[in-house]
């Protein structure tokens, strides 16, 4: 645990050397949120409030997926796929910790400086443009640091997964940018998953991804019931677990496979 | 000059031969860029089922814009591939442009020659797909002078995303950490040229009409081939000025490119 | 003969960002950062005929790659003059890099995913080399660097000689009449660094091409080079014949003597004793206040001796104490 801890603020220190990036990013996330919140505003016309969701609301949503792109990597992970490429992999599988864990400590220093300097920059920025929707009991903010963290664990579980194809194909890089464009679409990324049609909706609950994006985004509102609540938090818990065991299963898989056919 | 043109185009031909040495990642990457970018036009067609229309505009009047852009921003992808911010950033700092400076070429020419990438015929042909749904779903009343227009609007967008290509590249020269600021202009621009720019707030659209001509190369064409009437009273020659703006951009960053080079000559990097 | 190059109180500095370590370091680097000056080339002189085969020589960031940057065209020098084959290199940069070819040994300049073939066909066209010429240059190269068995293979799939085989012809196509290289052997094994040897000679010698040699390998200096410039922070710290490096700076050559029998008092005038082996002992004594036959004179009066060698000091040995003890007073 003290090692994960480590590696994780050997990560936080390295993010903190790339201040252009992390301005450049700002700007970038701001300006795509007052785009989206643009698209948002003029769809809402004169309505008040569609699909539960009031346009206060929907303005608010727009600065939280901005917010959580850098915390989440939403845009792309590859670190992962490149080491298997460069032959790094053999050393770091030596290392006296599992390559999971190594990953997650290194994935946990990026976002906790992500979700300073990125996240909580953009929803600052945010409140001076707009009126922004702001949780008000406790339980709700209680909930909403829940689902942050387990919104981490799905999204760095998810990644890892992606990044692992390496074992098996040339193509990773493909495979990755495929599987990082459905992210955006059917995490509620896009646009609130609350406005598509019902079996739309359905559908993407059959998938890991509203895990990521879309229930942060509810819970932070508080347009879910109490045990609603309750309930999304167990879901995202439970895609915690299922992903975590397959990254593992298919990371022995392909550790495995390097072994036999020596890389 | 014709001796220099052929020689990009071998450059090119080179590209194109390497890439198809990997037949599997080209065909996966390509499909993959496209079905992404059809996603997104099936996920707003879906939330345009709740809604109807966007201040004014309906579903096929959007997908006309949208289209259009992709088409206009995907042809730019490719042919200005060498000067893809992301990629060029690479070469600088591997110090691959000193390369390119040992060789007896223009630099722009071997630039744009040293990637072409096919892959983005994927997003091309999405764009070319929303467009022909675009025009099934809207009335549009030809005349000869909109059918001749309209590949003067797609070059004058080509341009115009191209002269973003070439700022951001030039950028690198400063700093490789900021490439990020780029994509505000080309990928933000590009998707926020995919919609009417009236639903922008007015400091916005006045930007990207004094300072970024964005609005002379989507909204205004639109508007007319659309036969939509704008907002505010336009003087009647503003949407053709698509190709002042498009090729005005372009010049602009050629010659920002040629004061990055001569600052990349006197630091290295 | 005329000058192929000439470059007088030649600077380029360099302003450089500083990073502080540690996390509170990284911390403050987000607000502040620190500037400081590098003074990468500072007042170099000199002259290099036309046909010379110079190397250049200087620990990692003397100077060097900057220097060549320069040279090359790459690079615009703060203050000084520099004219190379009668140019100024980067006021006609195609004109320039047309007349010259460069070798970087870290870097290929050829097409990473084409045949070797297909890569020379493209210079082909970006040199503007007329069809006969490159034909015969090519097959004179084919034959000298024994190309053709991996002509028709892609470059990521050679070997790190054959690669630099193939970078030297791609270099040479186009007759340049002056030749940068960078680095040519560096990880090669004995038989490839002879190989390439020979070839960079026979360029030198049959078709004049005036060649800058920069390396880390001595061996590749002392088989290639009679004239070395040696360059520490910035300054050159010696320009002349690598003979004439040796005579002053070569330090003390040695005298090893096997005695027929173990004397008790070996010792001589005009040398040190340095090691004693039972009957074998090393003398040290330097170039100019006594020769190696005086020394053996005296000793042979004295002791039976069975065998004796002289040994010089080598090149390596002599450079490093440059660097290491600046030998050399600066200008």
């Amino acid at each position: 645990m003290s090692l994960l801890w480590e590696v994780a603020k050997l990560a936080m220190q390295r993010q903190l050397t790339y201040r252009a990036a992390t301005l450049a990013g700002l700007l970038t996330n701001f300006f795509f949120g007052l785009l989206r919140a643009a698209v948002l505003v003029a769809l809402f016309g004169t309505s008040q409030e569609v699909a539960g969701l009031t346009i206060q609301g929907a303005i608010t949503y727009t600065g939280l997926t901005q917010a959580v792109i850098a915390y989440l990597s939403f845009f792309g992970w590859f670190e992962v796929m490149d080491s298997v490429y460069s032959g790094e992999i053999a050393s770091a599988l030596l290392k006296p910790m599992s390559y999971f864990s190594f990953w997650l400590g290194q994935d946990l220093g990026r976002a906790l400086v992500n979700f300073t300097l990125r996240g909580l920059t953009i929803m600052g920025l945010y409140a001076l443009v707009f009126d922004l929707t702001v949780p008000t009991h406790f339980s709700q903010w209680l909930a909403l640091l829940a689902t942050l963290i387990l919104s981490w664990l799905v999204s760095f579980s998810w990644r890892f997964l992606v990044n692992l194809s390496a074992f098996w194909t040339p193509n990773a890089r493909g495979i990755g940018r495929f599987a990082f464009g459905l992210t955006w679409v059917l995490s509620g990324f896009l646009m609130p998953l609350r406005f598509f049609p019902e079996w739309f909706i359905k559908l993407c609950n059959l998938t890991p991804f509203p895990s990521m994006i879309n229930t942060v985004v509810e819970i932070y509102l508080g347009v879910l019931e109490s045990h609603e609540v309750i309930q999304a938090l167990l879901v995202q818990g439970l895609w915690v677990v299922i992903l975590v065991v397959a990254a593992h299963l298919i990371l022995r898989a392909g550790t495995h496979r390097l072994v036999i056919q020596g890389g | 000059m014709r001796s220099a043109f052929l020689t990009y185009f071998r450059l090119i031909a080179a590209d194109i031969r390497s890439q198809l040495g990997y037949p599997v990642s080209f065909l996966l990457e390509t499909a993959g860029a496209g079905l992404i970018i059809s996603m997104y036009f099936i996920s707003l067609a879906l939330v345009f089922q709740r809604f109807d229309n966007i201040a004014g505009w309906t579903l096929g009047e959007v997908a006309f814009l949208y289209g259009l852009i992709e088409m206009g921003f995907g042809t730019m992808d490719m042919i200005f591939s060498g000067f893809d911010p992301q990629f060029f950033g690479q070469i600088v700092r591997r110090g691959g442009f000193d390369k390119i400076l040992l060789r007896p070429q223009s630099l722009t020419l071997q630039v744009l020659g040293s990637s072409f990438v096919i892959r983005r015929l994927g997003r091309i042909l999405q764009g070319v797909v929303i467009f022909l749904i675009a025009l099934s779903m809207v009335e549009i009343s030809w005349t000869p002078v909109k059918i001749i227009y309209l590949p003067v609007v797609f070059a004058s967008l080509v341009c115009f995303f191209g002269g973003f290509f070439i700022i951001g590249s030039t950028i690198t020269f400063w700093t490789v950490e900021s490439i990020e600021v780029i994509n505000i202009l080309t990928y933000g621009g590009s998707e926020m040229m995919s919609y009417p720019m009236h639903i922008y707030q007015d400091w916005m659209r006045r930007f990207f009409t004094f300072i970024v001509p964005a609005i002379f190369l989507n909204y205004y064409p639109a508007l007319y081939f659309l036969d939509k009437p704008a907002l505010q009273e336009l003087p009647y020659f503003a949407p053709f000025l698509s190709p002042i703006a498009g090729f005005g951009v372009l010049f602009f960053a050629l010659r920002f490119w040629r004061f990055g080079i001569r600052h990349y000559q006197s630091t290295g990097t | 003969m005329s000058d192929m190059i000439s470059a007088t109180d030649l600077k380029k500095h360099f302003v450089l960002h500083r990073h502080r370590p540690g996390f509170i370091g990284a911390v403050r680097n987000l607000i502040t950062r620190e500037h400081r000056l590098i003074r990468a080339v500072d007042g170099v002189n000199f002259h290099i005929e036309c046909g010379e085969f110079v190397g250049y020589l200087g620990p990692n960031g003397a100077g060097k790659s900057t220097t060549l940057k320069m040279l090359t065209g790459l690079l615009v020098p703060t203050s000084g003059e520099l004219l190379v084959n009668g140019r100024v290199p980067w006021r006609e940069r195609q004109v320039h890099v047309g007349e010259i070819g460069a070798v970087f040994g870290q870097r290929t300049t050829l097409w990473w995913d084409l045949p070797v073939i297909d890569s020379l066909e493209l210079l082909r066209h970006i040199y503007h080399i007329p069809a006969d010429r490159f034909r015969k240059n090519l097959q004179e190269f084919r034959d000298l660097l024994e190309l053709d068995h991996f002509l028709h293979t892609p470059v990521r799939a050679l070997s790190l000689g054959e690669r630099m085989r193939a970078d030297l012809c791609a270099a040479l196509l186009h007759d340049p009449r002056l030749l940068f290289l960078d680095e040519p052997t560096i990880g090669l094994d004995v038989v490839a660094k002879e190989r390439i040897r020979q070839f960079i000679r026979h360029i030198n010698l049959e078709r004049g091409t005036t060649i800058l040699l920069t390396t880390h390998d001595i061996s590749d200096v002392e088989k290639l080079c009679k004239r070395v410039m040696i360059i520490d922070r910035g300054r050159l710290l010696y320009d002349g014949l690598l003979d004439k490096l040796h005579q002053r700076f070569g330090g003390n050559r040695q005298l090893v003597v096997d005695f027929g029998e173990i004397y008790e008092d070996v010792h001589v005038d005009g040398a040190q004793v340095t090691e004693q082996v039972g009957t074998r002992v090393t003398y040290h004594f330097e170039r100019g206040t006594v020769t190696a036959s005086e020394l053996i004179g005296r000793l042979s009066s004295r002791f039976r001796i069975r065998d004796l060698e002289v040994r010089e000091p080598d090149v390596e040995d002599t450079i490093r104490r440059i660097y290491e003890e600046q030998l050399l007073v600066r200008g």
